[in-house]
């Protein structure tokens, strides 16, 4: 299958181990301990599994750090890579940083695997639900 | 060609040999043998003609065959559908039962689902997990009905050697049973010998030893008594089983290559056998890593699987480096697992994540080095994205 660059460019960056963009802070990984939130989803035995760890600041309330852990295709591999780069600054809310039809779009996968990256979506979801709490709090 | 990658995808096909190509080439010009074949009433037709039946004669000396046994076609696809519908349309009146495996090659397995559909029955016989048929599931299945037996002699995904001479006798003993086999895979990696065995058709591939694409053979035993009905009419060519011009050229690159193939076999695959320990020594320290097909295969094959690694992303993360095959079909959305490895029972996860590398002439050790490396580096790598580890990390 081909990829095109912006693919291609952020799984070569995740397979190496490295963040895509220019701090260690989004790289592939966990995060844990105070303001630290976790959310995951999918099934490695179905194909595609996802994790988001991210740190929360306390004041203003942003997202400091977000690591993420995949198993699955490159496209999903790319797009939490992609997602944990963009989500650095940005305030706890469930939102993805663009819809799932612009990421497909972006990184042109394919609309068959679209159900993949919904997956992604589900994970960064369950990520913001599990911040959420500590907001009200 | 400048490539960077290294090539181990030799099952799929191979460079043809320089001498081959030299000796295709003389062929194709003015001033070389570009007479039609059939054409023996001058000397540019009888020097063609001449060409294509001393390289009839090298393709049957290097699989055992006499050289009327053999036929010429475009290549071990089409061999297989002369064989098996050939067969099917011949000997209808005898019965309507067709045994195979599994595993076979795509065409074996399509021509026997369109024979179904016109109302044959097919045995499909599922290999042990090691991926042999065990010729008693062979006697198991022969019943006065089966007129065919169509069975491979090298798998092409996994390198598993099947039974043959077992086999011969068996569908022998049945007295009806005509026995095909796909040898594709077999000609200089594989001693096969077609007269002694006892083969009724064997399919042979020319691009699969150092020989050219579009070129491929179906020995068809003349001493046994083997009919066919053809598929293709007009000329009467082949014995009137594959009518149509002979191209010369192609005809001529098969009996180079193979007269090739059969030299200085023992060390060739002496040394083959070590570069394929070497890699398999390299992956099997990762850990989580299978070996599909057991340890009865040709030595130019190894396949593998590999645990907590998704396939597609394997193949993306090793192709810069290794031209190889995966053990599944590329569609643009997914990865169908491989039929061959489902039916030796991995799942889908294992099959998806399996790798076939194939080695030959030109491949060295620090091939198979740079090989490891780039597998060991992805795999470990998937593995700690999806928050596993390998055994060695």
């Amino acid at each position: 299958m081909k990829y095109n660059e912006l693919t291609r460019r952020y799984f070569d960056a995740a397979a190496s181990g490295h963040s895509s963009g220019p701090g260690p802070s989004n790289g592939p990984g966990t995060l844990s301990g105070p303001g630290s939130f976790r959310g995951a989803a999918g099934s490695r035995a179905l194909g595609t599994w996802v994790q988001f760890d991210m740190q929360v600041a306390a004041e203003p309330r942003v997202i400091a750090a977000m690591r993420f852990l995949a198993f699955g295709c490159p496209h999903v591999i790319a797009v939490a890579a992609w997602l944990a780069e963009h989500a650095v600054g940005r305030s706890v809310e469930p939102a993805l940083p663009e819809s799932v039809q612009a990421l497909r779009a972006r990184f042109e996968a394919p609309v068959e695997k679209l159900g993949r990256l919904l997956i992604v979506e589900d994970a960064w979801m369950a990520a913001m639900r599990a911040a959420a709490p500590a907001a009200v709090h | 060609m400048s490539t960077s990658s290294v090539y181990l995808d030799y099952a799929a096909t191979t460079p043809v040999a320089p001498p081959v190509a030299a000796r295709m080439a003389e062929c194709l010009t003015l001033e070389g043998a570009f007479g039609n074949p059939g054409s023996t009433s001058h000397e540019y037709g009888e020097r063609a003609s001449e060409l294509v039946e001393a390289a009839r004669s090298e393709v049957a000396a290097a699989v055992g065959a006499e050289a009327a046994d053999i036929i010429w076609t475009s290549g071990a696809t089409e061999s297989n559908n002369l064989a098996i519908f050939g067969v099917a349309q011949y000997y209808r009146g005898a019965g309507q039962h067709i045994i195979t495996a599994l595993t076979e090659h795509k065409s074996v397995l399509d021509p026997c689902r369109e024979l179904e559909r016109r109302g044959w029955h097919v045995t499909y016989l599922a290999p042990d997990r090691d991926g042999a048929v065990d010729p008693a599931q062979v006697a198991a299945a022969l019943s006065p009905e089966t007129v065919l037996v169509s069975l491979m002699h090298v798998n092409n995904e996994t390198g598993v050697i099947q039974d043959i001479a077992a086999l011969a006798a068996l569908c022998a003993r049945s007295g009806r049973a005509r026995l095909h086999v796909d040898a594709a895979q077999s000609v200089g990696k594989c001693p096969i010998d077609f007269g002694a065995l006892g083969i009724d058709l064997m399919s042979l591939s020319a691009h699969k030893a150092y020989g050219p694409k579009g070129a491929g053979a179906l020995a068809v035993s003349r001493r046994r008594g083997v009919h066919l009905t053809p598929l293709v009419y007009g000329g009467g060519q082949e014995r009137a089983l594959r009518s149509g011009t002979l191209a010369t050229h192609q005809a001529v690159g098969m009996g180079a290559a193979f007269a090739l193939a059969g030299a200085a076999l023992e060390p060739e695959l002496e040394r083959v056998a070590g570069l394929k320990e070497r890699l398999w020594r390299a992956l099997r320290a990762l850990g989580g890593v299978y070996l599909n097909g057991g340890t009865r295969g040709v030595p130019h094959l190894l396949n593998v699987s590999f645990d907590d690694v998704e396939g597609e992303s394997l193949l993306a993360a090793v192709s810069p480096y290794i031209a190889i095959s995966t053990g599944s079909a590329c569609t643009s959305a997914s990865r169908e697992p491989s039929y061959v490895l489902r039916a030796l029972g991995r799942d889908d996860r294992l099959a998806e994540s399996s790798l076939r590398f194939s080695f030959g002439r030109f491949t060295r050790e620090s091939d198979i080095d740079a090989a490891a490396q780039a597998v060991s580096r992805a795999v470990t790598r998937l593995r700690r994205i999806a928050g596993r580890r390998s055994a060695g990390t």
